[in-house]
C-alpha cells in the first residue's frame, strides 16, 4: 500500500513538473541569419512574377481546401520569361492561419513531397479523435495538471511525432528555397499577429531554427476553448538586438497620428523586445483571433516599405512586374434555425455569435482592403499616363512629362465557398464543421472544389491569359 | 499610399529607413509617416540623410527630397 502511494506521489510530482518545451535563446543577433525572406534562394523563381498565397483557418476543412489549391497551382502550366513552368514554382510567400498552417508548414518542410505524404499523414486522419484520446489518457492528466503545460503542448507533441516527423525550422532553412512560409499565431497580450519568422523571434532574442514546426502549427491552431494557448520564453535584451530604423521613427509619429497602423506595428515590436524582459513569457493563441485569413502580414508587406519582406520596396526597385495574391478562405456560413421561433437565443448560441461575427466581418474588410490597396497600385500609374496623354493632346506646348512609379499588373484572386455557383453545393460547403477530422469523401470534395474555384476566379483567368497558362483538369493535362 | 521623388544629379540607389528602397529621380511609393532617406554607394552627397514626414502627397505631385553632390555649391 505504501509503495503504491509513493508511486502515485512520484507520478503526481512528475506531472506537476511537466512544463512546455522552451524555445532556445539566440546567442547573438545576426540580421542575415535564420529563417528570413531575403536569405532564401530562388534560382528558378523570378521576382518579376511575385505570387503570395494565403491559407485561412477552419480546421481540416481549411487544410483540405488549401491543399486542393496547392495541387491546382502545381498543375498550372505557365510561360514566363521564356520558360514553361508550374505556377507553384513561382510562389514566393505563403501566409497561413490555424488549419491552413498544416499544409503550409508541411510544404515548407517537405516541398513537393507534400503531394505524396500529406493526405494520409494529416487530411484523412482522425486527428481530433487522436487528440481526445491523448487528453483522456491518465498519464497525460498528470502532465496537464502542471500549470505551464496545456492541451496544445500535448497536441504539439502529437503533431511533431505523427505529422511533421520531428521537423524544425532548421530543416526549412536547410532547404533554403522559396516560398517563404509564414505561420501566424496571435499574441494574447497585444492582440497582434505573431508570425513564426526569425524577424519576430529576434525581438524575443530566441532562435527559431530550433523550434519544431509542430509547435508553430499548434500555436497557429490553438482554437480558443478547445485548445490552450502555447507559451514561449522571451529573452529580450540578451542578444544585442537592434530594432530596424523605422521603428523609432514610427513610434515617434504616435502623437501626429500620421500612420496609426505603422505606429501600432512599431509599438508591438517595442513591447516584445522591451529589455528585462518586460514580458518574460509570451502566450500565443490561434492565429484566427488576430486575422483568420493570414492576409494582414501580406497587406503590410504590400502597403509599407517598413516590413521584413516588403513588396513595396521590391516594386520601387523595379523588381516586380506582376503581383498575384491568392486568398484561400475556408469560411463557412452555417444554416441556423434561430429565426424560426420567438425563443430567446441561448448562451452558447449568443457567445458563438459574439466570437464568430467579428472575425467574419474583419475578414470581409481585410479582403476589401487588399482589393483597394492593389487597385491603388494600378490607379496611380494610370492617372499619370492619362494626364500625360490628355496634356499632349492639347499641343506640344501643353504636354506634361510626369514621371510614373513602376507599373505593376495586379491579380487579387479569391478562393472561397461563397463563389460556388450552384446554390445547393455552396450550402453544403458552407455548412461543413470546423474540426480536425472529416470523412475522406468530404476531404476529396474540398480538394476538388479548391481547384475548381481557382480555375473559375476571374482574376486567375486574366492571369492565365497573360501567362499563356493552363490549369489541367484533375488527372489530365493541358 | 504616398509618393516621393529623391533627387540627385545621377541615378543612385535610395535607402529608405536604412533599407534599399528604390532609385533617385524616379517616383517611389512609400507609406505615410516619418522616414529617413539616404543614398547608397559613394558618400559624395549631402546631406548624409534626411528625415522627412511624408503625408498628403499625390502621384502627380510627389514630395521632393533633394540631395546634392558634396562638391557642388
Amino acid at each position: 500500500m505504501r509503495r503504491a502511494l509513493l508511486a502515485l506521489l512520484a507520478l503526481l510530482l512528475v506531472g506537476a513538473c511537466a512544463s512546455f518545451p522552451e524555445n532556445p535563446p539566440l546567442a547573438h543577433y545576426d540580421k542575415n541569419a535564420g529563417y528570413r525572406f531575403a536569405s532564401l534562394a530562388h534560382p528558378d523563381n523570378s521576382d518579376s512574377l511575385f505570387v503570395i498565397v494565403t491559407f485561412s483557418g477552419g480546421g481540416t476543412r481549411a487544410a483540405a481546401l488549401a491543399y486542393g489549391v496547392l495541387e491546382a497551382l502545381r498543375d498550372t502550366r505557365i510561360e514566363w520569361q521564356g520558360r514553361r513552368e508550374s505556377l507553384l514554382d513561382e510562389v514566393d510567400v505563403i501566409s497561413s492561419i490555424s488549419g491552413g498552417s498544416f499544409p503550409a508548414a508541411y510544404y515548407a518542410l517537405r516541398g513537393r513531397k507534400i503531394f505524396d505524404e500529406f493526405p494520409e499523414r494529416f487530411l484523412y486522419r482522425p486527428i481530433q479523435s487522436d487528440l481526445l484520446k491523448l487528453a483522456l489518457t491518465p498519464t497525460n492528466w498528470l502532465r496537464l495538471a502542471g500549470p505551464s503545460y496545456g492541451r496544445s503542448d500535448l497536441a504539439a507533441d502529437f503533431y511533431d511525432r505523427e505529422v511533421f516527423g520531428g521537423g524544425t525550422y532548421a530543416d526549412v532553412i536547410a532547404r533554403g528555397r522559396r516560398p517563404f512560409v509564414v505561420l501566424n499565431a496571435t499574441d494574447m497580450t497585444s492582440g497582434a499577429q505573431f508570425p513564426f519568422i526569425q524577424d519576430e523571434f529576434d525581438l524575443l532574442c530566441s532562435d527559431l531554427a530550433k523550434v519544431p514546426l509542430a509547435r508553430a502549427a499548434a500555436a497557429s491552431s490553438a482554437f480558443p476553448g478547445g485548445l490552450t494557448p502555447l507559451t514561449f520564453r522571451n529573452y529580450a535584451g540578451s542578444c544585442g538586438y537592434e530594432q530596424p530604423a523605422w521603428v523609432a521613427l514610427a513610434a515617434a509619429d504616435h502623437a501626429s497620428r500620421v500612420n496609426a497602423r505603422r505606429t501600432a506595428r512599431a509599438e508591438v515590436r517595442l513591447s516584445l523586445a522591451a529589455p528585462g524582459p518586460a514580458r518574460p513569457y509570451i502566450h500565443l493563441t490561434d492565429g484566427g483571433v488576430a486575422d483568420n485569413l493570414g492576409l494582414r502580414g501580406p497587406l503590410d508587406a504590400i502597403a509599407s516599405v517598413d516590413h521584413s519582406w516588403s513588396v513595396m520596396r521590391l516594386i520601387n526597385r523595379d523588381r516586380i512586374d506582376k503581383l498575384v495574391v491568392i486568398v484561400v478562405n475556408a469560411a463557412t456560413s452555417p444554416k441556423s434555425d434561430r429565426d424560426e421561433t420567438a425563443s430567446v437565443p441561448g448562451l452558447i448560441d449568443t457567445l458563438s455569435t459574439a466570437a464568430g461575427v467579428p472575425i467574419d466581418n474583419y475578414s470581409f474588410d481585410t479582403v476589401d482592403l487588399l482589393k483597394k490597396t492593389m487597385k491603388e497600385y494600378g490607379e496611380d500609374t494610370k492617372l499619370v499616363e492619362t494626364c500625360n496623354r490628355l496634356s499632349a493632346a492639347k499641343g506640344a506646348q501643353c504636354a506634361l512629362k510626369l514621371d510614373a512609379p513602376h507599373a505593376v499588373d495586379l491579380y487579387p484572386v479569391q478562393v472561397a465557398f461563397q463563389y460556388i455557383a450552384s446554390r445547393e453545393e455552396r450550402r453544403w460547403f458552407q455548412n461543413l464543421p470546423t474540426s480536425f477530422e472529416l470523412p475522406r469523401e468530404t476531404v476529396d470534395r474540398l480538394r476538388a472544389v479548391g481547384r475548381q474555384l481557382l480555375a473559375e476566379d476571374p482574376q486567375y483567368r486574366n492571369l492565365m491569359r497573360a501567362l499563356h497558362g493552363c490549369l489541367a483538369p484533375a488527372g489530365g493535362s493541358c | 499610399m504616398e509618393y516621393v521623388k529623391i533627387t540627385f544629379p545621377t541615378r543612385r540607389l535610395v535607402y529608405i529607413d536604412d533599407e534599399e528602397g528604390g532609385y533617385t529621380n524616379t517616383v517611389l511609393r512609400v507609406d505615410a509617416g516619418t522616414h529617413l532617406f539616404s543614398l547608397g554607394n559613394v558618400a559624395n552627397f549631402r546631406p548624409a540623410s534626411r528625415k522627412v514626414t511624408v503625408a498628403d502627397t499625390s502621384v502627380l505631385e510627389p514630395l521632393e527630397v533633394k540631395f546634392f553632390r558634396k562638391d557642388d555649391a
